[in-house]
C-alpha cells in the first residue's frame, strides 16, 4: 500500500434502467459494485474477468470517460473528485488509455502524425523542438518509423495501429496507462510484439499499467498482481504467481483451468478413439472444471456470493445439505431445479480476506492475496500446470 | 428443389467405406481485386474422417476460411477456385454447378460460422431459423418443424427449449447464440462440420463449454469435424490433426501430439513459442514482421522473410512438401532438422552473409 500510483477505493458504477412512459429509473446495471484497489508505481495490476464483469467500465471510471456512482479514485494520493478544472485537466495527462480496437479506435480521416499530436494540441502543450519533432519521436519510442508520419491508419497493419494508439497514449508522458484488451485484436505473432513493447516502455518510462484482458496467458506473463473480477466484483486478488499457482476462489480456478493450454497432453475433450492420436495417452489428466451457464445479468445480480448461482464448489461442501424442513423434502426442490448451496453463499456476500493458509511461500511484505469466498480455506489448485 | 436423398441410407454408406469423408487436393483460389489478381488459397490439401477433429490454424489472412467457403461452394463473386479438388463421398464438388455443389454441401456439410449474431436472422424466431433447412428440403410441416426445432435446441443443451424456439436471437447470450448456430448446422444431420472460430467471440468458461458439446455431439454421431481457428490453446484441447496455414499454403500437417513436441516447420516452433506461458516472465519470443500481403508475395518461401532457420535457398526456391516422419508433412527445405530442433546447416558459400540482412533494425520495431 506504501507506493500506490493510483488507488480505488470501494468505487461503485450504476447505470439507471429506465423503463415505462415517464422512463422513471426501475433499477440499475451494477457494472462496477464495490471495487477497492491498488497500482503500485511502476507495476502492472493485471484485471481478468468474462465480459460483463465490470472490468472494461472499470477501466473508463479510472481514465475518467465515466463518473463514479459512489467511492473514489486517487491518483498519486489525491482525490480525483475533489480536483479542479485545472486539476483534472492535469488528470488527464496523467492517466491515459489504450483502446482495445486499433481498427475503430484511430480517426481514418487523421494523419498518424495528426492522431499522435492531437494530445498536444487539446491540452495547448508546444513540446520542445516543435510538435513534428516529438511526434517522430514518439513513433520511433514505439518501434514505428517516423518518416510514415504522414500516412493514414489504414497504411498500417492491425499491430503498427496498436503501436499508433500506445504512441498517442504517451504523448503527454502519463503516469499511468490503462490498457483495454490491448492485443486481443491482434494475431499471435504480433500479440507478442506489442506486449514487449509494452514491457520495455515500462522499463524505460517507468510507467504503471492497469492491463485489463481477459487472455489469462497474456495477464499472467506481463502482470505483478492480478485482480479476478466477477459481476462488477473482485474476487481474488494477489501477487500474479500467487494467483495463478494457488488461486483460492472457486470461479478463479474454474477461469484458469477453461483456459486452453497449448499442450496436448492437457485435452479439454477426450481424445477420440484413434491409432495416429495414442500418443496423447494422459488425456485424462486435466479434469477441467467447466461451468454451466453464462454469467448472471448484473441487474439483478444473485444475492449472497454474486458466484454462487455457477459456482461448482458450493453444492459439494457438506455445509450445502438443505434444512430438515418437512414441508420441502429433498425431492421437492431437486424438482424445481434448485441447486443446493450453502445458506451464508446464498444470503452474505463474502468480504475480501487475506487467504488462511499463507504458508505456501508467498513474499510476505508484497500484496497480500486475498479472496472473496466464505470457503476459501477448502480449496485446492485443481490442475498444476507443466 | 425437393428433397431426394434419404440422409439415411447415405450416411451408412459412407461410414463403411471407412475413407475420409471429405478430401481436398491441391485447392487453389484466386480472388480479382483492383490490385489484379490476388492468389488466397495455393495448393491446400487435406482429409476430414469420420470422428476425427481437423484444425487449420492461421493467423488472419492465412486462407483459412477462404478455403472452407470453397468448399461450400459459398465464395463470392469475385474469387474462383482455379485449381484443385473437393471430394465427398467420392464425388468432386467443383465440377458440379453452383446450384448443384450447395445442394449436396447441405445435405452433408454443415458450416458454424464465428459471429452468431450476425449469421442469425434478427428479425426471425430462432425455431424458424433452425428449421428452415428442414422446411425446404424435406417439406416438413410447421407442427413437425417446431418439434424438431425444440429436438435439436435440446441437443445442443439449451435450457427450457421449448419456450426458448420462440424466442429471438438477441434474447439468448453469445454462448446460447452458438448453440443456436451450432443446432442449425446439425438439422440435416451432416456428416461433416465446419466451424469457423467457433469460440472466438465467447469468454473462456463459455468457450469450454461449447467446444465440449461440439466434441460430445461429434462423438455420437461420428462427425467429422473441421475446426478453424487461431488459437493453438484450442487446438491443443480438442484437435486430433492439424494443418497449419501461412500465407495461403499449409506449411505444416501433422497429429496434434507431435506438432507440438516437435514442430516440423519453423513457423509453427515460432506460433508455439510465442504464445505467453506460465513460466516465461522475459521477453516473448515474437515473430518479427507480419504476414505478407498476398498481393505483394515475397519470393521463395513465403515465410522466410520472417523465419529465424532462413538460408540462401528459401529466398529463391518454393519449398517442396517434405515428409520428415511417417503421418507428417512440413513446407520446409529443412523439415528433418527444425523438427529434429537444431537449425539448418549454414550457407557454404559466406555464413555472415545473411546476418546483415536481418540484423540492423533492432530498435524492438516491427522489423526487429
Amino acid at each position: 500500500m506504501s507506493d500506490g500510483v493510483l488507488e480505488v477505493r470501494e468505487l461503485v458504477k450504476h447505470y439507471p434502467v429506465r423503463s415505462g412512459l415517464l422512463r422513471r429509473s426501475t433499477g440499475a446495471v451494477k457494472a462496477v459494485d464495490g471495487v477497492s484497489l491498488t497500482l503500485e508505481r511502476g507495476k502492472t495490476l493485471g484485471l481478468v474477468g468474462e465480459s460483463g464483469s465490470g472490468k472494461s467500465t472499470l477501466a473508463r471510471v479510472l481514465v475518467g470517460i465515466e463518473k463514479p456512482t459512489s467511492g473514489a479514485v486517487l491518483v498519486d494520493g489525491e482525490d480525483v473528485a475533489r480536483l479542479s478544472r485545472a486539476g483534472r485537466k492535469q488528470l488527464r495527462r496523467d492517466v491515459q488509455m489504450v483502446f482495445q480496437d486499433p481498427y475503430t479506435s484511430l480517426n481514418p480521416r487523421m494523419s498518424v502524425s495528426e492522431i499522435v499530436g492531437e494530445p498536444f494540441a487539446i491540452h495547448g502543450i508546444d513540446p520542445a523542438g516543435g510538435r513534428r519533432a516529438a511526434v517522430g519521436e514518439l513513433l520511433e519510442l514505439v518501434g514505428l518509423d517516423p518518416d510514415h508520419a504522414n500516412r493514414y491508419p489504414h497504411q498500417f497493419s492491425g499491430g503498427q495501429r496498436q503501436r499508433v494508439g500506445i504512441a498517442r497514449a504517451l504523448a503527454l508522458r502519463p503516469k499511468i496507462l490503462v490498457c483495454d484488451e490491448p492485443v486481443s485484436a491482434l494475431d499471435v505473432s504480433v500479440q507478442g510484439q506489442v506486449i514487449n513493447l509494452l514491457e520495455d516502455l515500462q522499463a524505460e518510462l517507468g510507467l504503471s499499467y492497469l492491463f485489463v484482458a481477459h487472455d489469462l496467458g497474456v495477464v499472467r506473463h506481463i502482470a505483478h498482481d492480478v485482480a479476478v473480477m466477477y459481476l462488477g466484483r473482485i474476487v481474488e486478488q494477489g501477487p500474479e504467481a500467487e494467483v495463478y499457482d494457488g488461486a483460492q476462489h472457486p470461479y478463479t480456478q474454474a477461469l484458469l483451468s477453461a483456459v486452453p493450454v497449448p499442450d496436448p497432453s492437457v485435452r479439454l475433450v477426450e481424445a477420440s478413439t484413434s491409432e495416429a492420436g495414442s500418443a496423447s495417452s494422459s488425456g485424462v489428466g486435466g479434469a477441467a472444471i467447466v461451468l454451466e451457464g453464462d454469467p448472471p445479468s448484473p441487474v439483478d445480480p444473485p444475492s449472497g456470493c454474486p458466484f454462487h448461482t455457477r459456482c461448482w464448489l458450493a453444492p459439494t461442501l457438506p455445509e450445502a445439505q438443505p434444512d430438515p424442513i418437512p414441508s420441502y423434502p429433498l425431492t421437492d426442490r431437486a424438482d424445481a431445479g434448485l441447486r443446493l448451496v450453502p445458506t451464508a453463499c446464498e444470503t452474505d456476500g463474502p468480504a475480501l480476506v487475506p487467504r488462511p493458509e499463507a504458508g505456501s511461500g508467498g513474499a510476505p511484505g508484497g500484496a497480500s492475496h486475498v479472496v472473496a469466498c466464505h470457503f476459501a480455506r477448502e480449496l485446492a489448485a485443481p490442475r498444476v500446470e507443466a | 428443389m425437393s428433397a431426394v436423398t434419404n440422409p439415411g441410407t447415405r450416411q451408412a454408406s459412407d461410414a463403411g467405406a471407412g475413407g475420409p469423408l471429405l478430401e481436398v487436393t491441391d485447392l487453389a483460389v484466386e480472388f480479382r481485386t483492383p490490385d489484379g489478381v490476388v492468389r488466397a488459397v495455393d495448393g491446400l490439401s487435406y482429409r476430414v474422417e469420420a470422428g476425427r477433429t481437423l484444425a487449420i490454424v492461421g493467423e488472419s489472412g492465412s486462407g483459412k476460411s477462404v478455403s472452407s467457403l470453397a468448399v461450400l461452394g459459398l465464395l463470392p463473386d469475385t474469387a474462383r477456385v482455379t485449381r484443385g479438388s473437393v471430394r465427398l463421398a467420392g464425388t468432386d464438388l467443383l465440377t458440379l454447378s453452383r446450384k448443384a455443389h450447395r445442394a449436396r454441401c447441405g445435405d452433408q456439410v454443415a458450416m458454424v460460422f464465428q459471429d452468431a449474431l450476425a449469421a442469425l436472422n434478427p428479425v426471425h424466431t430462432v425455431g424458424y431459423q433452425l428449421t428452415e433447412a428442414l422446411r425446404a428440403r424435406q417439406g416438413l410441416s410447421r407442427g413437425d418443424a417446431r418439434r424438431r426445432a425444440v429436438e435439436l435446441l435440446d441437443l445442443v443443451k439449451v435450457p427450457n427449449a421449448k419456450a426458448r424456439v420462440k424466442e429471438y436471437p438477441h434474447q439468448f447470450s453469445g454462448g446460447m447464440r452458438q448453440r443456436v448456430m451450432i443446432a442449425s448446422a446439425l438439422a440435416m444431420d451432416p456428416d461433416v462440420l465446419i466451424a469457423d472460430e467457433p469460440t472466438t467471440a465467447l469468454d473462456v468458461t463459455v468457450q469450454a463449454q461449447v467446444l465440449r458439446l461440439l466434441a460430445e455431439i461429434q462423438a455420437e454421431r461420428q462427425m467429422g469435424l473441421v475446426l478453424i481457428t487461431h488459437d493453438l490453446g484450442v487446438v491443443a484441447g480438442v484437435a486430433d490433426d492439424v494443418t497449419v496455414m501461412y500465407a495461403g499454403r499449409a506449411v505444416e500437417q501433422a497429429p496434434v501430439a507431435p506438432t507440438y513436441t516437435t514442430p516440423a516447420h519453423p513457423y509453427t516452433r515460432a506460433l508455439l513459442r510465442s504464445i505467453p506461458s506460465a513460466s516465461g516472465t522475459g521477453r516473448l519470443p515474437v515473430i518479427p514482421g507480419r504476414p505478407p500481403s498476398p498481393a505483394a508475395m515475397p519470393s521463395g518461401c513465403p515465410f522466410h522473410p520472417r523465419c529465424d532457420a532462413v538460408r540462401d535457398i528459401c529466398r529463391t526456391e518454393v519449398p517442396p512438401l517434405a515428409t520428415p516422419a511417417e503421418g507428417r508433412t512440413s513446407a520446409c527445405h529443412f523439415a528433418e532438422d527444425i523438427m529434429a530442433g537444431h537449425d539448418p546447416a549454414p550457407d557454404a558459400a559466406a555464413a555472415d552473409a545473411p546476418a546483415p540482412n536481418d540484423g540492423p533494425n533492432n530498435g524492438g520495431g516491427d522489423h526487429e
